[in-house]
Parts: C-alpha cells; sequence; structure tokens
C-alpha cells in the first residue's frame, strides 16, 4: 500500500517537474509579454498543482493534506488572477502585441 | 523516497534560477514582473518539498503565506503599473 | 429583514473563519477550539461589511454541490489545455499566430463572470487579458483556440444555473 503511493506520488513529481520545463522554455522562448503569459499561467500552474497533490498523495490522511488542497486551490485561482493583472497593465501601457510576419494587421477581430 | 524529493527540488531550483534570466533581460517590465511571479511559484513548490524532506510540518504555514505574498505583491505591481500608464497616456 | 440578513451573514463568515482556523491550527485540543471560536467571532462581527462581499448571494448549495464536479470537468480541460501548450511550445518551429480577440459574454454579475475569465485563463490556449462589463478581451495563442471558449461559458452557466436569454427551455 505504502509502495503504491510512493509510486504515485513520485510520477506525480515528475510530471509537474516535467511541466515546470515546459514552461520555463517556453518563457525563454516566446516573443512577447502576451504570449508569455501563457507557459506561466498554464504550464506552472498544472506543474505547482501536480507537485503539490502528489504531496498530498505522499502525506495520506493527515491535517497536512488539507493544507496542501487548500494551498492548490489557492494557487488554482492566483495565478490565473496574477495572469490577468500582468496581461492588463501591458494592455492598458499599449505595449504591442508579437505578430507572425507577412500577416496583413488590420485582421478584422483583433483588438 | 527523501532522495528522490531532492532530487525534484533541485531541478525545481534550478528551474527558477533560469527563470530569473527573464527577470534581469526582459524588455518590459511586465516580463519582470512575469519572471518574478514565476520564480515565486517555483520556491513555493520548493517550500512544499522541503517540508517532507525535513518531516517539518510548520514549512507549510510558510509555504501559504509565501503564497499569500506573491499574490499580493504581483497584483499591487501590476496595478501600480497600469496607473503609471494612465498618466503617461494623459 | 436587513437585521437577519446580517446576522446570517456573519453566522456564514464565522463558519468559513473557523474552517479556516481548522485547517491551519491543525489540532483539535479544545483550548485552540475555543480560541478559535472567539476570535473568528470577533473578527466576523467587525469586517462583516468587508468580507461580507464575498459571500456573494449567488453562492447557493446547488452551486457548491455542482462545484466538485466542475473543478473535475476544469482539471480535465486544464490538462488537455497543457498538453497542446507544451506541444507547441516544445515544437521547433514555434507555430503561433496571436490575436486579441473580443468576446461578448452573457453571464451577469460579476462572480460567474470572474469565473468565467479565470476558466479561460487556465484552458486552451487563451488569456483574459481585459474584462470590462461583459466586454472581454482574450489573447489566443492560435486562432482555433478561441473555439474552446463557448463550452468553456456553458459550463461556467452550468455551474450557476444560468439560462441563456432567448433561449427556450424544455421545462416551458
Amino acid at each position: 500500500m505504502s509502495a503504491a503511493r510512493d509510486i504515485v506520488a513520485g510520477a506525480l513529481c515528475c510530471i509537474g517537474t516535467f511541466f515546470f520545463l515546459v514552461g520555463t522554455t517556453g518563457l525563454l522562448r516566446m516573443p512577447d509579454v502576451f504570449t508569455r503569459l501563457h507557459p506561466s499561467t498554464k504550464c506552472d500552474t498544472l506543474g505547482a498543482c501536480s507537485v503539490i497533490v502528489g504531496m498530498a498523495v505522499y502525506s495520506g490522511w493527515s491535517w497536512e493534506l488539507c493544507k496542501l488542497v487548500v494551498i492548490a486551490c489557492f494557487l488554482l485561482l492566483s495565478s490565473a488572477t496574477c495572469g490577468h493583472a500582468i496581461g492588463r497593465s501591458a494592455l492598458r501601457r499599449n505595449i504591442p502585441y508579437w505578430r507572425r510576419q507577412g500577416k496583413e494587421t488590420g485582421d478584422g477581430n483583433g483588438a | 523516497m527523501d532522495n528522490f524529493l531532492t532530487v525534484i527540488a533541485i531541478i525545481i531550483g534550478l528551474n527558477a534560477a533560469i527563470c530569473l534570466y527573464r527577470a534581469v533581460v526582459g524588455p518590459t517590465t511586465q516580463d519582470r514582473l512575469l519572471g518574478v511571479n514565476i520564480v515565486g511559484t517555483k520556491t513555493l513548490v520548493v517550500v512544499v518539498l522541503v517540508t517532507f524532506i525535513l518531516a517539518e510540518n510548520f514549512f507549510l504555514d510558510v509555504a501559504f503565506v509565501y503564497a499569500l505574498l506573491l499574490f499580493v505583491v504581483t497584483v499591487a505591481v501590476a496595478r501600480y503599473l497600469e496607473a503609471e500608464g494612465w498618466k503617461e497616456a494623459a | 429583514m436587513a437585521t437577519g440578513n446580517g446576522v446570517r451573514r456573519k453566522l456564514l463568515l464565522l463558519i468559513v473563519l473557523f474552517a479556516f482556523w481548522m485547517v491551519f491550527t491543525a489540532s483539535l485540543a479544545w483550548h485552540e477550539l475555543v480560541l478559535g471560536a472567539v476570535s473568528c467571532a470577533l473578527v466576523a462581527a467587525m469586517t462583516v461589511s468587508l468580507l461580507g462581499r464575498a459571500l456573494d448571494p449567488r453562492i447557493t448549495p446547488a452551486v457548491l454541490l455542482r462545484l466538485p464536479v466542475f473543478m473535475l470537468r476544469l482539471t480535465w480541460e486544464i490538462i488537455k489545455a497543457n498538453y497542446d501548450v507544451a506541444k507547441i511550445i516544445l515544437n521547433p518551429k514555434l507555430p503561433i499566430d496571436p490575436r486579441i480577440v473580443e468576446y461578448r459574454t452573457y453571464l451577469p454579475d460579476d462572480l460567474p463572470r470572474t469565473v468565467f475569465s479565470d476558466s479561460i485563463t487556465l484552458t486552451p490556449g487563451t488569456v483574459t487579458v481585459e474584462l470590462e462589463g461583459n466586454r472581454l478581451n482574450v489573447h489566443c495563442l492560435c486562432p482555433y483556440h478561441e473555439e474552446g471558449l463557448a463550452g468553456l461559458e456553458k459550463m461556467v452557466a452550468w455551474l450557476f444555473g444560468i439560462r441563456k436569454e432567448g433561449e427556450v427551455t424544455a421545462d416551458g
């Protein structure tokens, strides 16, 4: 039983680390602020949440489980809100967003 | 299991160090803020891992306060930058 | 009626605060519980005008019952979105064609709209960069990501039991 729990926790940690790596790669590769928001809000959140859930599995039934669940839920809410706040400040300061070269700018549904 | 968790924590820590590049170089202030936010998230996860490596439960409270502070700091700085932008535009 | 409503809000706030106290003290010793109850009651009485706003009237028991199902569906969406974004990021050609799209939502009130914009940020290649009234500015990584928004809106509407205006309902 304990061994199975360790394996599940380890697998979740590995998945989380993988998504952290993807998030870091995205943060370094993407061309502008708005596109950088994508890896930071998605990959990092899932990475953090899956490591935390893995630790929750590892700790078993205890008070730590409650705390970890609260932290994970808070992280889901807060990282989305942080991404929204950063994106809005970039939009309000009129930072131009990156577009693929060779495309007309008047694309109809752009802002 | 402890060694495994230590390795994971070290990998995530190195990741955070690489993310510092964006916080230092980032062409706009928003990029830097985003870099700081990501480094913070990774540090939070490292703190959670340290809780289980050292088997010290109070680190979880540290992690929660860290998450709260990270959220408040990011939103406050983002709002501040926004207000500055409005003044510039007027 | 107004005072009854105030007492109800205070009690609800007290329950929420006490649940947090329980989680973070992590003990069932009687002195901890008494101290928690007293301090939570004091805080609830003093800050109901500030924190009471968090107790939105839209949070009904039915919504709380549907919340776990919603969370599970959202988690599945998040995993799919992450797979998608990871594929794009790890592709050496970086096949992105970002654009900012304006989306008008039919969801009323702040809370459903906030839940909707947070869900957008966490799912398929889209980040809400501005929310004003019923107008959302959404930054999409690829044009096809825009198509996921309507389904997500439907999910949030289901969570809060909201029907689209003008939609014919089955039960008359």
